[in-house]
């Protein structure tokens, strides 16, 4: 999967999840300020650990920041 | 069902064998299973390991331990060890430390706790706290590190029922959570009275599944001591699991011939939006009886949107059990009957504002639904008063007033607050509700309390935060919640100049959500001095409400 396919599926995901447009959203994009609260936030990272079969540990999610951040670390998971 | 005095004696009172224990599905996702005699023989390690760390009878440890296994088997250490545990709640992810650390300096200086457990995934929150006045010679262990190895020898002391069992941190009104004292007679008499027979009536084929987190009530004495007294085996999952992947609760009900679960109504709502049609197949909620609901106000819409969706896998919609109850009184005050249809009542949202349930007419199109949350239980006393401590009538709004021998001896080492909330023995729990044919019903907080995902949170934390924002004056701001679509919704009003008013609605939402995780569903600008206040300074929070629910109150563009 390259990378922009992998930040098409957060927009799709975030998009169901949210109810809301992402269409607006970069991968420089705070996710604190995309409207997502927490538990929406954690639902879009189960959405895609259940989509692309990997799974991120809570401890490696404290810090993330931007979209771009926290596909980076969806990409290490998968390539370990 | 065993009729033991303190937890101590439960946990000792438990049936050896495979058979009977707890399964936790831990932060890996891996299964663990302790039947209760591992349970005991690792509570009695660590009971020794938290002696010989300098801890004696009496004395508080915190426990900080996102593992559930972990936190279960450290608390019933500190059980056996005559100790008395403090669960702080871990540090959630996408939010900012600083107000975290602020909490967790206060509670382990408030309990005066001689040690905190945590584990390696806590380390940096650790180290950072270590630095804070507030931990000075307080001991920090690593869990499991710190239990490995053959224990010192140590003889266990006599616990009794009078003596703490835990304490039980609130959220409180302001970053200064309180601890309710919660002696193992209050647990013993809660646990005996909601898993009696006036309660869920357990029965020895009973399995708990649950997914709350066990730093708060529900979760710790519903899925973990509660069901450890009467011996109920419980299947654990980790709460971030929950939100992450709500099918997984349901399935763990199916795979384990779940009989009772228990979440609020936020849960309910997340598990029918996210669970497919596709998923339905697979799944089985035929052997669930009790599917309780408490925490938060309970939504019938919201619980029958579940029943219909789930119908396929077998689920009944007698068990839906509404519940109301805090941490002052252990857990539980009321409950709905097990196995009934719930009963909602249908009220005039006009005499509603005046404080009274009347029935709405049948065609009224604005009736306000409010869930019966059932009876109180025997040796309890729950009734309804208004501001002078009468009773209220049948119908009339007051706040709810709960007595007996769950209700909490106070707040530890905090006299003014054990006495604003018990007065002559009855406690004041702050919430408005009234009855009706029997049942209790509860319409909202005197408080103000913000609900949302079932996460309280109190106006005033959100105005303090904001009112640091450059350009808002601070004491000037009001938070509420208004319900929109069947939900409660935040809205912040803060008084500025018109120039600033596009730059701190953006600001007001990112803080907002940085520091307590929630998302603003209205921020409005207000021109300096026009929020009302009352003579001393004081903001009028319902008045602000009521002007902005009007489109009354003046706003900048």
């Amino acid at each position: 999967m390259t990378r922009a396919e992998l930040f098409e599926m957060f927009q799709r995901m975030a998009t169901e999840i949210a109810e809301k447009d992402f269409s607006d959203v970069t991968e420089d994009s705070n996710i604190q300020e995309l409207g997502l609260d927490s538990l929406s936030t954690l639902e879009l990272v189960g959405a895609m650990e259940r989509e692309l079969d990997v799974q991120i540990p809570d401890e490696q999610l404290v810090g993330i920041q931007t979209v771009a951040q926290l596909l980076e670390l969806v990409e290490r998971r998968m390539a370990s | 069902m065993p009729n033991p005095q303190t937890l101590v004696e439960a946990l000792y009172a438990l049936p050896d064998g495979e058979e009977r224990g707890f399964r936790f599905y831990g932060l890996d996702r891996e299964e663990r299973y302790y039947p209760y005699a591992a349970m005991r023989a690792e509570a009695e390690r660590r009971a020794a390991f938290l002696a010989a760390a300098g801890l004696t009878k009496g004395d508080r440890v915190a426990l900080l331990l996102p593992e559930n296994h972990e936190f279960v088997l450290t608390f019933l250490g500190a059980s056996v060890g005559g100790f008395v545990p403090v669960p702080m709640y871990p540090q959630a992810t996408f939010k900012a430390i600083d107000a975290y650390l602020d909490i967790l300096a206060h509670i382990v200086e408030a309990a005066d706790v001689g040690a905190v457990v945590c584990m390696e995934s806590n380390r940096d929150v650790m180290e950072k706290l270590e630095a804070r006045p507030e931990m000075a010679g307080r001991r920090v262990l690593f869990a499991p590190e710190a239990f490995a190895g053959e224990p010192p020898p140590f003889e266990r002391p006599h616990v009794s029922p009078e003596d703490l069992c835990f304490l039980q941190f609130t959220s409180g009104s302001t970053n200064k959570p309180k601890g309710v004292t919660v002696t193992h007679a209050n647990l013993v008499a809660n646990t005996t009275a909601f898993l009696g027979p006036d309660g869920l009536n357990r029965t020895p084929d009973d399995v708990g599944v649950g997914w709350l987190p066990l730093f708060h009530d529900m979760g710790l004495i519903g899925f973990v001591l509660g069901t450890l007294i009467v011996d109920l085996p419980v299947v654990l999952m980790q709460t971030a699991h929950f939100a992450r992947m709500p099918r997984m609760w349901l399935e763990l009900i199916g795979k384990h011939r779940g009989t009772i679960t228990y979440a609020p109504n936020f849960a309910y709502e997340l598990a029918t939006k996210r669970v497919r049609d596709k998923d339905l197949e697979a799944l089985d909620l035929s052997s669930l009886r009790v599917a309780g609901c408490g925490a938060e106000p309970i939504r019938a819409k919201t619980l029958l949107a579940f029943a219909d969706k789930l119908a396929p896998t077998g689920f009944d919609a007698k068990a839906f059990l509404p519940s109301y109850g805090m941490a002052e009184s252990c857990l539980a005050i009321t409950f709905h009957p097990t196995g009934t249809d719930m009963i909602v009542d249908r009220v005039d949202a006009a005499a509603m504002r005046d404080g009274l349930a009347r029935p709405a007419a049948d065609d009224a199109a604005d009736a306000i639904e409010i869930v019966s949350c059932g009876v109180g239980f025997p040796g309890h006393d729950v009734k309804v008063v208004d501001e002078s401590g009468a009773a209220r009538g049948e119908r009339e709004v007051g706040e709810i007033v709960v007595r007996g021998p769950s209700v909490t001896e106070g707040y530890f080492r905090n006299a003014e607050a054990t006495e604003a909330a018990i007065r002559d023995g009855w406690l004041h729990t702050g919430d408005l509700g009234y009855c009706a044919d029997g049942n209790l019903y509860i319409c909202g907080r005197i408080k103000d309390l913000i609900i949302i995902n079932g996460a309280n949170h109190y106006p005033q934390d959100i105005e303090w935060a904001i009112g640091e924002l450059e350009g808002v004056r601070r004491g000037n701001v009001c938070a509420f919640s208004v319900v929109r679509d069947g939900t409660e919704r935040l809205v912040v009003l803060a008084e500025a100049n018109r120039g600033d008013a596009e730059r701190l609605r953006g600001e007001i939402a990112k803080q907002v959500f940085s520091e307590f995780g929630l998302q603003v569903a209205e921020v409005a600008i207000s021109p300096v001095g026009t929020l009302p206040k009352t003579s001393s300074g004081k903001h009028q929070r319902n008045k602000t409400r009521a002007l902005f629910e009007r489109g009354e109150l003046t706003v900048h563009p």
